[in-house]
């Protein structure tokens, strides 16, 4: 009888102790829950539900078109382009961000005042507006800015038309990109490099593993989750990049020559008014962001175990 | 765990991708006029010529003729404040008065006020780009689109002694001009400027298209011409042609409109096909050579000259006080001080009945309103394509796709009929 009277009062005792942690959970999670939901999860289920839509705000009325506006993107030049754009762009800033960072990374992480100025120096590009990086690369960039002109001072007569070359201005946009995420694959690269323990590089060096049989087989292997943020991180920046290309180049010279997804979902939606197949490019997008998100995830996190 | 986080990296992916596409663009807002019962947002643009001490000045001028009235400036990013103000109205924040900016679309929504018979009464033009019958933006001045500005001493040191007058004679001074080292024409604008690429091209359509045929782009609307045909074909074919023989510096694709304006100031080319307002800006700050100017020339020397009236007021149906908004309106366009104002930033030739334009005005500026004059009254005056609004205008959208396919033009990246064909094919996407 006792024992039965202990065991309900601890059962009580325990629901007493979850609805606690409950109402805890609740009133510390539920003003990030609402503004989640209100600025992200409503929004991405609006934009869902106008992509199945013909919405033109200054053509109403709104019908329901089902699926038409995503077989129109099949189909759409500008849009398979800026899918192309989108994808060169992200793939070069995956591959020279991480290693350019890597490779600073490699370098800054030594002790001392000039190692941490340095740090500094790398990551400022980081926390600049990317309208501001924009403004100033391409000042320096036009045809006769100021790279162009110090070509010229040196002989060169005919230098590249970074921005107005439709070849070069896509390359030169990655190369802006990467120039402003480098300095995040740095630090994070740097943080991955400090975590690497000591006793792995002695014991490497007592197996005879020096320079760059040590770094293939201690630190590369080491750094595998640095590399799986990075890589995420720069897939993300890849495919929603934006503001560069609407400062520097607005999708040119010439028709879509630089124009990504992001910018054609803006131009569609406030130039063109078609605010219903804007919504299905974004959605489009959305998926595919997500998709690659998580293959790359789940592979560099195989690649993580595996190491 | 490692679920939870794969979840969680992925929901931020989507959310970051898909919230990145949303409306943007903090307005850059300041309080000017003095303190009122109303406060009205005003949408303006700033340039070279249009900066924030004009506005500023211009709006406490107004503000002191209409009291209970607060205006709060509003300035488009970009000189496009119409996609500015499309963006401002998707997120339900479409500006109470807006300058400037293409009334449609906007006004068939019923998201505008017209102007009254009455309101209008003082205009030269009151009937300029009506939609429906109806005007929407107060047709306060004309602009000649585009001049060709010159410097006199390349002209001369090419031994060019008069400006052409028909299109023949441009190509022959441009050969001459090059002969002697000298870059003809500074054409440009890169990034948000894009537009700017288009003045040749709207002077070849006015001269080739629209002064044989006043209502073609109406035409084409009613599906009656398409831009594939000979007539809009062959002015494109002006353009691609002065680029092929290298008289356009193509360093002007990367420029802003504001460097390439210098550009020419520079003497880095000695011809500047460009709107009106340039005459006001190369009078006020002089460059080292003495400056001309005349009109694009026609082909058989006939005088053509695209314009535009227009570039006024437009008011919001939402505005908190219409009729405040309108009264606000109409004082800061007919206040003389302000069209002074106007005349001397931005050349403005000012389209209101009685208005004098300060006697202090520089001869660029003088000859740009004798050329248009001329053209008044040799019947000359046609419109300036795609900068068009009203009815008989393109469809929204396809001005910037002009613009870009222009810089295809001047790349080569398009021939003429490409080109044309690209603008039937935009059309096609506009119009869905």
């Amino acid at each position: 009888m006792t024992s039965n009277l202990d065991a309900a009062r601890a059962r009580r005792s325990r629901l007493g102790a979850t609805a606690r942690r409950l109402g805890t959970f609740s009133a510390f999670g539920a003003p990030g829950l609402v503004l989640y939901t209100t600025f992200v999860l409503v929004p991405v289920a609006l934009t869902i539900y106008y992509s199945l839509t013909n919405q033109n705000p200054f053509n109403p009325p709104t019908r329901f078109v089902g699926l038409a506006n995503y077989i129109r993107l099949a189909s759409d030049d500008d849009f398979l382009r800026a899918l192309r754009n989108t994808a060169l762009v992200t793939g070069i800033i995956v591959v020279t961000a991480n290693l350019g960072g890597l490779l600073i990374a490699l370098l800054l992480d030594r002790r001392g005042w000039l190692y941490n100025a340095l740090r500094s120096v790398f990551f400022t590009p980081v926390v600049l507006s990317s309208v501001v990086v924009s403004v100033i690369w391409r000042a320096i960039l036009t045809d006769d800015g100021l790279l162009n002109s110090m070509l010229r001072s040196l002989g060169v007569t005919h230098p590249p038309g970074w921005l107005s070359d439709p070849n070069l201005a896509l390359f030169t946009l990655a190369w802006i990109l990467t120039w402003q995420m480098v300095g995040f694959c740095v630090v994070v690269y740097l943080a991955g490099l400090q975590g690497v323990p000591v006793e792995l590089h002695e014991a490497a060096s007592i197996d005879g593993a020096h320079g760059l049989a040590r770094f293939r087989h201690v630190t590369w292997p080491m750094l595998a989750p640095a590399l799986t943020i990075n890589t995420v991180m720069l897939l993300i920046t890849g495919f929603k990049v934006y503001d560069q290309v609407q400062v520097i180049t607005n999708g040119g010279p010439g028709n879509g020559t630089t124009s990504t997804i992001a910018f054609q979902v803006v131009q569609t939606a406030f130039s063109g008014n078609h605010v219903g197949y804007a919504s299905a490019m974004a959605t489009v997008m959305l998926l595919l962001v997500a998709s690659v998100s998580v293959i790359v995830l789940r592979v560099l996190q195989r690649r993580e175990v595996s190491m | 765990m490692r679920r939870i986080m794969v979840f969680g990296t992925v929901t931020l992916a989507c959310a970051m991708a898909l919230t990145s596409c949303a409306a943007g663009g903090s307005s850059t807002g300041q309080a000017a006029g003095k303190k009122g019962d109303v406060t009205l947002t005003f949408l303006t643009f700033e340039t070279p010529n249009l900066n924030a001490a004009y506005w500023d000045a211009a709006i406490a001028r107004a503000s002191a003729k209409v009291p209970g009235v607060t205006i709060k400036k509003l300035v488009a990013p970009t000189a496009d404040r119409t996609a500015y103000a499309k963006q401002l109205d998707a997120s339900g924040q479409l500006p109470n008065i807006m300058i400037a900016v293409d009334s449609a679309g906007f006004a068939q929504a019923g998201k505008l006020v017209p102007w009254s018979d009455a309101q209008l009464k003082d205009f030269v033009s009151p009937q300029s780009n009506p939609i429906n019958g109806r005007i929407y933006q107060l047709p306060y001045n004309t602009q000649p689109t585009p001049l060709v500005y010159y410097n006199k001493a390349d002209f001369a040191a090419a031994d060019i002694t008069a400006p052409p007058t028909t299109y023949a004679q441009l190509l022959a001074d441009s050969a001459a001009l090059k002969a002697k080292g000298m870059n003809p024409f500074v054409v440009g604008g890169g990034g948000a400027d894009t537009w700017a690429d288009m003045y040749p091209l709207i002077a070849a359509v006015g001269t080739d298209v629209y002064a044989e045929n006043p209502q073609w782009l109406a035409d084409r609307s009613a599906g009656k011409v398409t831009f594939a045909d000979p007539a809009f074909t062959k002015a494109v074919s002006k353009i691609a042609a002065l680029t092929s023989a290298g008289y356009v510096d193509k360093a002007g694709l990367s420029r802003s409109y504001a460097d390439d304006e210098q550009a020419f100031r520079d003497n880095k080319g000695a011809m500047y096909p460009m709107g009106s307002w340039f005459a006001a800006s190369a009078d006020a700050k002089k460059p080292s050579f003495d400056m001309g100017v005349f009109a694009w020339p026609s082909d058989d020397g006939r005088l053509v000259v695209p314009a535009y009236t227009g570039g006024g007021m437009s008011v919001s149906s939402t505005s908190p006080d219409t009729a405040l908004a309108q009264k606000w309106a109409l004082a800061f366009m007919e206040d003389k001080q302000n069209l002074d104002a106007s005349v001397k930033s931005d050349g403005s030739i000012i389209a209101i009945k009685g208005y004098t334009p300060p006697t202090t005005m520089g001869p660029v500026y003088k000859a740009t309103v004798d050329i248009y004059e001329k053209a008044v009254a040799a019947n000359g005056i046609v419109n300036a394509f795609s900068i068009e609004t009203g009815d008989g205008a393109l469809p929204p959208g396809m001005s910037a796709t002009t613009a870009t396919g222009v810089q295809d033009l001047m790349t080569g990246r398009k021939t003429a009929a490409q080109f044309s064909s690209f603008l039937d094919t935009e059309w096609a996407k506009a119009k869905q």
